[in-house]
């Protein structure tokens, strides 16, 4: 059987196998042609730097979302972990905290609530989809405890001598380049690191494969797998100070749209590689793909409603792709 | 023997309930079956034997309807019959009892036993008196001691059995195949079963009875046919053969193979295992195996082996013995701590436990080892790639290379994979489980040879197969297993011969029997002293916990028990209630439901709008429930015929469906007025009590009915339960998911018709999500509260009031609303650890 698909596959088309493969990202570029012709600002370089400097915030998220779903886990508290971290930043800095403290505490944060899921999903058993959504529950009443009921907490209206280091990281530059950007680069780095050269994306690959097989294999799959949510928890902290740091303000539950974007950029990106797998490189074309979608759908004027319907329609389509290529 | 002589003496021919013709049936590279005829005759025990691979699961696939032959002909009750499928068999009058049939275990064992042929009135309604009679009779023939109200999964591995055969004596069948029925039986729990086989012969049952187990065959049954590679040796009446003639026909004479053994000084004692026991599969097990030795351990499926195995690595867990490596005691906790003890484990199941299918050869390889390769947790990638092609030439790996993904890769260069990956570590004890099954001969050798290779340089081997001819050929000293016990030690490896392990492994140990009997009994008797209080606990835990709870909530907040509040609370319960039933309903067959709470809120921005058209609240609450009925049929199309999980069909569908709402409404809130008729669903009272919550009742009770009562709601629990198990039994998945996701849909779109009534509009913002928490939270916990731990309306329902009922506590105790959504979520997490009794697996998701 197997040995009869390879064959089949070998002798194909070539232009259809390439159409297989390179089909998708064609269909990405084609719909942002369109907005492009309808649009022409959508190209201009001012909002392309734009949509980098949005779209690193989501791409972060992103990775972790998509190195625990590589590993048929799901994390549906990432939005709301980094809501909560951007919120803690900015109510220690309101209070007046020094910078390291605004920056490592709501990390830590971050990292224990992904620590928190982990040990959920992982250790007791708790499926993932309901351990995560019980998390995201509870940040969400912590929030709203903390800011006596969804209070923006507004950072903008300080003296800029207390905030201007802060802001750095979401308004500044290092050169022509925006530092946020600079930040989704050193995290796409670090990421590629370590979904390919350490031992855990082995370990992970391995879980995420057949978890049975990497038991009995020696490994420790309940670490590896809880591993997978702390590092989701620390990427979303990260993403969600970053976001306060570029709006200058914490809304609480404001980072909550993320969720479903991050989604469409981890489902998005199985299509650009050619088995259909979770990779990094695909989440950060994913991302990239997503916030242009939802830039070029603001230029048209078109609001959330079709960002909201775009999304949750691209994922369909992403998995229907996909379920065709492998029926195939 | 009798029937023989007098079909002889007279004329008219015996009566033959199944006779193949000729039948031959080729996979590629094997022939399955070659040629076979046999006749069964009416009323008799026909046993198939063979060695595994010898053809007769084959046979009986084509029997059942499983596999088409490529030639030969089937005669059922003498007239010739086409099987095309696993039905049309049964319609034959073929039925099936599998090696540990699956059952639904949440179902009791009447439904159990009449799932898919179900006794109906007008209505789809279950006659449940007949079908409990119908199965009580059935029982009676199986002289089951057990009522048809009794829960499966109460039931011991031995009553599984009766229950399905009775459930295959209810299809009356013109033959019945009992596969393997003894392989996971105690000896005194299969001879209560010989009896029933016995007394079912004398009904004029005819039975086909494939078993491994010699001593067992020759007691029971009237004729033997042996098959051996593909073809029928010969058919033979029990009364003209010896069991060594059997164990002669069996085995055979095949083309001997290349064995590449070799002669290795074999040194100390390495591995040391001491009164090993494991539950019932393991009683005692003493081995040891020395430096350079190979141990071979024979046995049938069934008899511990592998279970010896896992629980050498710790992917079991012992209850007691002793185990020492070069005299340090090791009891790992998993396989990984055995792997630092030295022990390397060739899994029995290659493609399930073995191989990671989508990694290259290069990662299956190293992966035990992986840190070998590097430092702070950072691979040299080049080290590692040398460590894997050197293994690839040393295992002559075909094709030459550590990147194709082992998927491609033929079973028997699999299969030097998985060995491949611990031949880098530290590891001394080598388990070697079947590794030779569905490997080419080529292989084969390679295998055996790196066995020796092992061997020589110092490692302990066991080499477990029920391949009596390799095991014959390789070891240095063999061990008999049966039954979870040694059952013969062989220390002369030449009295191993491939016809003596077979005469050791399939006999039944006469001595002991009795002793074991009674120890098995004391043990089960201990046991269900001890989980009698746990059961009690685990059935009405939920019940005292949710009492104990309002119980403090009203001597805290003594206004919570004031009338008027508790019909508040009652009110402000059933909306939630509703959506919760929704859920529950899509949960019970469908898999999944993420847009449960956006397709209310679609709904009742769908009829406010009706409203505010000008068309009734007949239009509305039409119109809320058709959209919601849509919604659960676009998701059912998604997940049933594009096959995309569940989580992501329904978390696509979530978002689309919060898009629609948005463009529907404008995002602006779509508020009502001057509709007292409409907002009486919500919002009236009838005497104290709030119509919201008589519909409630109404809806669950008619709910209840559909689920519980009806042909309908049984198969969507089936399907939802065990879709194996259903299948086995003709009750496909996708009607039934269909109809979950239909119905719940409906039910979710008329919940938001009610959240519409309730609230006088429909809200701007899209809260599809925080209604999906408040109804998971509710259908889980109030599927703690059900007897057999299942989805249930009921149940969902007072744990939808329950958590109403903790909500309005909570705020009367001062106790912000802003904690509720995180106190839901607690209670969501809780009522799922609570339903994980024993500790699973990890909470992997599918995703794709």
């Amino acid at each position: 059987m197997q040995s009869a698909t390879t064959v089949r596959r070998a002798s194909e088309p070539f232009l259809l196998d390439q159409l297989r493969a390179y089909g998708p990202i064609l269909g990405m570029i084609l719909i942002l042609v369109v907005f492009a012709i309808l649009k022409p600002a959508f190209l201009s370089v001012a909002n392309i730097g734009n949509v980098l400097h949005q779209s690193s915030i989501l791409i972060i998220m992103s990775f972790g979302l998509a190195v625990v779903m590589a590993m048929r886990g799901v994390d549906l508290s990432i939005a709301q972990i980094a809501d909560a971290a951007g919120l803690l930043a900015a109510v220690l800095l309101l209070h007046g905290q020094p910078l390291w403290i605004v920056f490592t505490l709501p990390i830590a944060f971050g990292l224990f609530a992904g620590l928190v899921n982990g040990l959920l999903v992982a250790y007791a058993g708790v499926p993932a989809i309901i351990g995560t959504l019980g998390m995201m529950f509870v940040i969400r009443s912590g929030e709203l405890l903390m800011t006596n009921g969804a209070e923006p907490q507004i950072l903008f209206t300080l003296p800029r001598g207390l905030t201007r280091n802060f802001f750095f990281v979401g308004q500044g530059s290092i050169g022509p380049f925006s530092a946020l950007v600079l930040l989704g680069v050193v995290v796409f780095i670090a990421m590629m690191v370590v979904t390919r050269l350490t031992t855990f994306a082995r370990r992970a690959r391995a879980v995420g494969g057949n978890a049975r097989a990497a038991y009995l294999a020696g490994i420790n799959i309940r670490a590896v797998f809880a591993g997978g949510f702390v590092l989701a928890g620390l990427l979303a902290s990260i993403a969600g100070v970053a976001l306060v740091s570029r709006t200058s303000i914490a809304v609480p539950r404001g980072a909550e749209p993320y969720l479903l974007d991050a989604f469409a950029a981890v489902y998005l990106g199985t299509l650009l590689s050619r088995r259909g797998d979770i990779t990094i490189w695909g989440t950060l074309l994913g991302g990239l793909f997503i916030t242009f979608l939802s830039n070029g759908l603001t230029l048209l004027g078109l609001g959330a409603p079709y960002r909201f319907a775009l999304n949750g329609g691209f994922i369909l389509l992403a998995m229907a792709i996909g379920a065709l290529k492998r029926n195939h | 023997m009798s029937i023989a002589s007098s079909a002889a003496a007279s004329a008219a021919p015996i009566r033959m309930a199944v006779e193949c013709r000729s039948i031959r049936k080729a996979f590629p590279g094997v022939l399955a079956l070659d040629d076979v005829s046999l006749s069964i005759r009416q009323g008799e025990i026909h046993a198939l034997l063979g060695q595994n691979g010898a053809g007769k699961s084959t046979l009986v696939k084509v029997l059942t309807g499983v596999y088409q032959p490529e030639e030969g002909r089937i005669f059922i009750d003498g007239k010739e019959v086409r099987l095309r499928d696993v039905r049309e068999a049964e319609a034959n009058g073929i039925a099936i009892v599998h090696q540990d049939q699956p059952l639904i275990a949440q179902f009791d064992v009447t439904s159990n036993a009449l799932l898919g042929n179900e006794l109906v009135r007008i209505g789809g309604l279950l006659d449940r008196k007949a079908m409990r009679s119908r199965v009580q009779e059935a029982l009676d023939r199986v002289q089951a001691d057990f009522s048809p109200d009794t829960l499966v999964r109460d039931l011991s591995v031995a009553q599984r059995a009766q229950v399905s055969i009775a459930a295959a004596l209810l299809r009356n069948p013109t033959a019945l195949i009992l596969d393997e029925p003894t392989a996971s039986l105690s000896d005194k729990e299969a001879e209560r079963l010989f009896g029933i086989i016995r007394a079912l012969r004398s009904q004029g049952v005819t039975i086909i009875y494939i078993s491994h187990y010699l001593d067992e065959v020759l007691n029971l049954v009237d004729r033997i046919s042996v098959l051996r590679d593909g073809k029928l040796v010969a058919t033979v009446s029990v009364s003209e053969v010896a069991r060594s003639d059997l164990v002669r026909m069996i085995v055979g004479r095949d083309v001997s193979q290349l064995y590449p053994k070799e002669k290795v000084a074999i040194g100390a004692p390495l591995l040391e295992v001491r009164g090993l026991t494991l539950g019932s599969t393991l009683h005692g097990i003493d081995l040891t195996v020395r430096r350079g030795e190979i141990l071979g351990i024979a046995g049938l499926v069934g008899a511990g082996r592998s279970e010896l195995a896992l629980t050498l690595v710790g992917a079991l867990t012992r209850d007691s013995g002793t185990v020492t490596i070069d005299g340090k005691p090791s009891n790992p906790a998993d396989p990984r701590i055995a792997k630092e003890h030295g022990f390397a484990l060739i899994p029995e199941d290659r493609r399930h436990e073995g191989l990671i299918a989508d990694l290259a050869v290069r990662e299956n390889l190293t992966l035990p080892n992986i840190s070998r390769w590097a430092r702070f947790g950072l691979l040299n990638w080049r080290a590692e790639a040398a460590a894997a092609r050197e293994l690839v030439t040393r295992l002559d790996i075909q094709p030459p290379s550590i990147k194709p993904q082992i998927r491609n890769l033929s079973g028997g260069n699999q299969q030097k994979v998985v060995v491949g990956r611990w031949l880098t570590g530290e590891s001394r004890v080598f388990l070697f489980d079947e590794p030779t099954t569905g490997v080419d001969v080529g292989s084969k050798i390679e295998i055996y040879r790196q066995m020796v290779e092992l061997a020589r340089s110092g490692a302990a081997v066991i080499f477990i197969s029920s391949d009596f001819e390799e095991i014959s050929a390789m070891c240095d000293r063999t061990m008999v297993m049966q039954k979870g016990r040694i059952s013969k030690v062989i220390e002369d490896q030449r009295e191993a011969t491939p016809e003596a392990l077979l005469f050791w492994a399939s006999g039944s140990a006469e001595s002991e029997k009795a002793e074991r009997a009674e120890a098995e009994d004391a043990n089960t008797e201990k046991a269900s002293s001890r989980s009698v209080a746990k059961r009690a606990l685990s059935r009405w835990g939920t019940v005292i916990g949710m009492l104990l709870v309002v119980g403090a909530i009203a001597a805290l907040a003594p206004q919570f028990v004031a009338p008027g509040n508790i019909f508040d609370v009652l009110k402000q319960g059933s909306v939630l209630a509703f959506i919760a039933l929704g859920l529950t309903v899509v949960l019970i067959a469908g898999g999944f439901d993420m847009s449960a709470g956006a397709a209310s809120q679609f709904a009742a921005n769908i009829a406010a709008g009706t409203l505010l058209s000008g068309f009734g609240s007949v239009a509305a609450i039409a119109l809320g429930g058709a959209f919601g009925f849509v919604i659960g049929a676009i998701n059912a199309g998604l997940v049933l015929v594009l096959r995309i999980p569940a989580f992501v069909a329904t978390l696509g569908m979530m978002f689309v469906i919060m898009g629609a709402t948005l463009l529907f409404n404008g995002g602006q809130a779509l508020t009502l007025s001057n509709m007292p008729g409409f907002f009486f669903l919500g919002q009236g009272y009838v005497g104290p009590v709030p119509f919201v919550f008589i519909l409630l009742v109404a809806f669950t009770l008619g709910l209840h009915v559909v689920l519980k009562k009806t042909r309908l709601g049984l198969r969507m629990y089936a399907v939802g339960q065990n879709a194996a198990a259903a299948a086995l039994r003709g009750v496909g998945q996708s009607r039934y998911a269909f109809a979950s996701f239909a119905l719940g849909g409906l039910v979710l779109g008329l919940a938001g018709v009610v959240l519409a009534a309730y609230s006088y509009g429909a809200s701007a913002m899209a809260t599809g999500i925080d209604f999906l928490i408040s109804a998971l939270a509710a259908t889980f916990l109030g599927s703690t509260i059900s007897r057999a731990g299942e989805l249930d309306v009921i149940g969902t329902v007072i744990a939808a009031i329950f958590l109403a009922s903790l909500s309005n506590g909570l705020i009367l105790m001062g106790v912000s609303n802003q904690a509720l959504p995180g106190i839901q979520g607690i209670v969501l997490v809780l009522s799922i650890l609570l339903g994980l009794s024993r500790k699973r697996g990890i909470g992997q998701v599918l995703i794709f």
